[in-house]
């Protein structure tokens, strides 16, 4: 308790350097959940520097896209378009969206079609790398009968698994036979790019999608007050919505100096946040609880102090292990959930700390300010 | 074993063994996230829908009024589903009445001075708005079921109903399906009165430059024919919903081609129509682009062929949406995600050894410090997965990315519960307590904290339920179902644990936790 004063300086800070980026630099930004916009994901067969990439991007005017890698080596990218086409009517909305994404995908695509892959086409090879099944399964009945069933099913199984083929040596340790491999050889190629993911969003969702999630957290954050009021008392329940209230704002803060996008699993994990936070919170109104019956006659800033100190080890304990969960999430669960793990990493972060810091110096000022009649006593 | 303990072991057994079983028996649904495929939002455009029946309403009533001589100066269009009637004559204003109430009943009307307001019934304005939905729905479901697509989601969201989500998992050629699901697929005949032309003026020479009102400019499709224009009859001779079947099949010169038939109401109006204009041309307009301009030659009943440089496989897909019905002319599009499958697998790999790992860490912490205590930790949190897969594979809830961040989740937050008891637990043993009572109060005290603080999470993962779309509800669902199976099992697992193993040793000096 004696750290209040400075806690909730840091806490002030924080938050307003938060709102500060937010307004003043645009720190937050939107994901194509909410702005709408195109997402698109590819993975290249060889290893492209990421100038060459947005120098393609450039050729067609959309040079100023955002454009991330993904993974370690320089093969997948994250392409997520912010402009729009100056030829695309206002009305066509989603439809340009996903003109656009063509238009990204034909320019990567005909950017890296070496003088092999033209002749390849020329040639009426198929791509191996993007052929669909059934397509595949035909190409290889000719010569192969019943077995071209299922020799395509492995090559596809071996596409999933791996992204793509990269060389037709890879055919070999899926016991495909010889015969098959000299076969594709001849009347394939190995296409350079393929699409893992392409996402268009139109502006009407986002704008829906941004009143919903306000909401959500609104109701969220008032239902919490009135849980917390009946099972303890009002004061308890104002002061474990300010917390919970300031944990919003303070990862929202965090966040907006992170080159992070506010997505769907963002917004997921803010209320997860919200629902857990009060996790700690919660015990230590308990004991809080508790010790007013026992320690009558002491100050209630003492009270408060006891409380915080002999639950100390519990709430470290319980955030610590869900943080392991949820850190171990950030580093092995892969770019598709890294910002919702990231979110709730900061978020268990930040509401530890303010279940201890924040919860009872509120109770404190509220007391001291209110008065309430019978104290806090239930 | 005391008689107590007995049937909570047996009740364990069985939640468990449940589990397991249906976990085997039935596989877990996948979400598209990881199994890949298509996710389409649409939006029926509704007021579309009013238009149309307004612009025919305003037809009949002109007709009607000029039979029996009202008179009036013009009829002009205001709001969706409004229209007024000027400078009709006071004197007739009986009249107009009569014929509003016999015949146009589902308007409600104002006469203010010279001026009548119709406006249409909002119930028959609902009913109409639902209908284009339900068509709108009703094609959708046609086509994808042509397709033969598994477990497709087909379903009417948003506040009017008036959206419409499609998921289809596991989608192989997303790029055909997508276009099969998209198009509107309105054909058309229509009589060509001129063309082909290279533009607007060459075509409209005859016609002083201007398009006659029964008349329209089409435009070859640039996929099929040169592009030119074409001034057709504004009013089709038939069109798709006369159709009673379509299939692909091949033209004269063994060139993919669409077979159709056409019902007997449909039949009798082509075979009027074309023994009335042998020698002139005819188009087939599909989506108001013009695939093709045949000469008739013969008069034409009940079937016929529609080609026009066609590969096989777009015949193919011509037939099927023809088959499956045209979409109401306006469909707006909101959202479109394709997921390919080996990101989906990537993403399943990925979860999976983050939740190992997760694991492992928790169980190893709990051992280090809570000592042989903590083995009674991790057995509850092992059966807990167990009975959270159980429950998923019962409810046939969908497994998502998020879903397995949930269960990644809950495993930290499920020992939080066991940390709660066992804090307790020692801190009443410190009090100098026994070691049985320890334990007993220990549990009792700690389970009013457990149930607030993962109540809180729960509340908040039903809000989330109700907000989120597919990814988001699967991670509120395993996070619902993962925190109540803690309470479970770290109250009532852990304690007959604890009871099974400590009534062996009576005196028990210590305990290791």
């Amino acid at each position: 308790m004696k750290y209040k004063y400075l806690a909730f300086s840091l806490s002030g800070i924080l938050i307003i350097a938060g709102i500060l980026n937010i307004t003043l630099r645009k720190g937050l930004k939107y994901g194509i959940d909410f702005a709408g916009g195109t997402l698109i994901r590819v993975m290249f067969k060889d290893s492209i520097p990421i100038e060459e990439v947005r120098k393609s991007l450039g050729n067609i005017g959309l040079g100023r896209s955002i454009i991330q890698q993904i993974g370690e080596k320089n093969t997948e990218y994250m392409i997520r378009t912010v402009q729009v086409l100056p030829d695309m009517k206002e009305k066509e909305e989603l439809e340009a969206h996903e003109v656009i994404a063509n238009k990204v995908i034909e320019a990567l695509r005909s950017k890296l079609n070496t003088k092999g892959e033209s002749e390849a086409l020329h040639l009426g090879k198929k791509d191996l790398n993007n052929i669909y099944k059934d397509e595949l399964a035909m190409m290889l009945e000719g010569p192969f009968a019943e077995k071209a069933r299922e020799i395509a099913e492995k090559i596809i199984a071996l596409r999933t698994r791996e992204g793509m083929i990269r060389d037709y040596s890879k055919l070999k340790e899926e016991e495909i036979p010889k015969e098959a491999i000299l076969f594709l050889k001849e009347k394939t190629y190995l296409g350079s790019l393929i699409v893992l993911s392409r996402e268009t969003v139109g502006p009407q969702v986002g704008h829906d999608l941004r009143q919903k999630a306000t909401q959500a957290t609104i109701w969220a954050l008032i239902g919490m007050l009135i849980y917390i009021a009946l099972r303890f008392k009002l004061a308890f329940g104002v002061s474990a919505v300010l917390t919970l209230f300031h944990d919003v704002l303070v990862t929202l803060g965090i966040f907006s100096f992170t080159n992070r996008e506010i997505n769907l699993p963002v917004i997921a994990a803010i209320l997860a946040i919200v629902g857990y936070s009060l996790n700690d919170t919660i015990v230590i109104f308990d004991r809080v609880r508790d010790n007013l019956k026992i320690m009558r006659r002491q100050e209630l800033e003492k009270i408060l102090d006891s409380s915080i100190n002999q639950t100390l080890s519990r709430t470290i304990l319980t955030s610590g292990t869900t943080l392991l969960t949820v850190i171990v999430l950030f580093i092995f669960g892969g770019e598709v959930i890294n910002d919702f793990a990231f979110t709730i990493m900061i978020g268990i972060i930040v509401g530890t700390y303010s279940s201890i810091y924040q919860s009872c110096p509120i109770l404190y000022f509220w007391n001291k300010i209110f008065k309430p009649k019978k104290g806090l006593r239930k | 074993m005391r008689k107590g303990l007995r049937w909570k072991v047996l009740l364990v057994l069985i939640v468990v063994g449940l589990s397991l079983f249906i976990t085997l028996k039935k596989k877990i649904n996948y979400g598209l996230d990881l199994k890949g495929g298509i996710h389409l939002v649409l939006q029926v455009m509704t007021d579309d829908a009013i238009n149309i029946e307004t612009d025919q309403e305003i037809t009949r009533l002109q007709e009607q009024l000029k039979k029996k001589n009202i008179e009036f100066k013009t009829i002009t269009k205001g709001k969706i589903g409004e229209f007024s009637i000027e400078e009709i004559n006071p004197d007739q204003e009986g009249k107009l009445k009569e014929v509003l109430d016999e015949y146009f009943r589902e308007w409600n009307y104002t006469i203010i001075g010279r001026r009548a307001n119709l406006s249409l019934r909002t119930n028959v304005a609902q009913y109409l708005k639902d209908q284009s939905v339900r068509q709108a729905l009703e094609t959708i479901r046609n086509r994808v079921d042509e397709l033969g697509l598994t477990e497709p989601t087909i379903q009417r969201q948003g506040l009017g109903g008036e959206r419409i989500i499609v998921e289809l998992p596991g989608v192989e050629n997303p790029e055909r399906v997508k276009n099969i699901i998209k198009t509107t697929a309105l054909l058309e005949w229509k009589l060509v009165k001129a063309g082909p032309a290279p533009d607007r003026e060459t075509l409209l020479k005859d016609y002083g430059g201007e398009v006659p009102p029964d008349m329209e400019i089409l435009r070859g499709d640039p996929k099929r024919t040169e592009g030119a224009y074409y001034l057709v009859e504004r009013v089709a001779v038939v069109t798709g919903k006369d159709l009673r079947n379509a299939r692909r099949s091949v033209d004269e010169w063994n060139n993919p081609a669409v077979a159709f038939s056409l019902n007997p109401d449909g039949a009798r109006r082509f075979y009027k129509i074309t023994s009335e204009n042998i020698g002139k041309p005819l188009s087939v307009v599909l989506d108001g682009k013009i695939q093709v301009v045949a000469t008739i030659q013969d008069r034409i009943s009940d079937s016929g062929i529609i080609h026009g440089r066609y590969t096989e496989e777009e015949a193919e897909d011509i037939a099927l949406v023809l088959r499956a019905g045209a979409l109401p002319a306006s469909i707006k599009y909101l959202e479109e995600r394709t997921i390919g499958p080996s990101l989906g697998a990537d993403s399943i790999r990925k979860g999976l050894s983050a939740g190992i790992i997760g694991l492992i860490l928790v169980m190893g912490f709990m051992l280090f410090y809570y000592k042989l205590s903590g083995i009674n930790a991790i057995i509850a949190l092992i059966l807990n997965i167990v009975i959270l897969f159980g429950t998923l594979a019962y409810f046939r809830a969908t497994l998502t990315l998020p879903g397995i961040a949930g269960i990644i989740l809950t495993i930290g937050m499920a020992v939080d519960a066991n940390v709660l008891i066992f804090e307790r637990i020692r801190e009443e043993l410190s009090g100098g307590k026994s070691i049985m009572s320890s334990i007993a109060s220990g549990f009792s005290r700690a389970f009013r904290t457990i149930l607030d603080a993962n109540l809180t999470t729960v509340i908040a993962a039903v809000f989330l339920f109700q907000f989120g779309t597919g990814p988001i509800k699967g991670f509120a669902v395993t996070l619902i179902i993962g925190i109540t199976a803690s309470m479970f099992t770290a109250v009532f697992v852990s304690r007959l644990i604890f009871d099974l193993t400590l009534k062996r040793r009576k005196k028990r000096e210590k305990l290791s936790i």
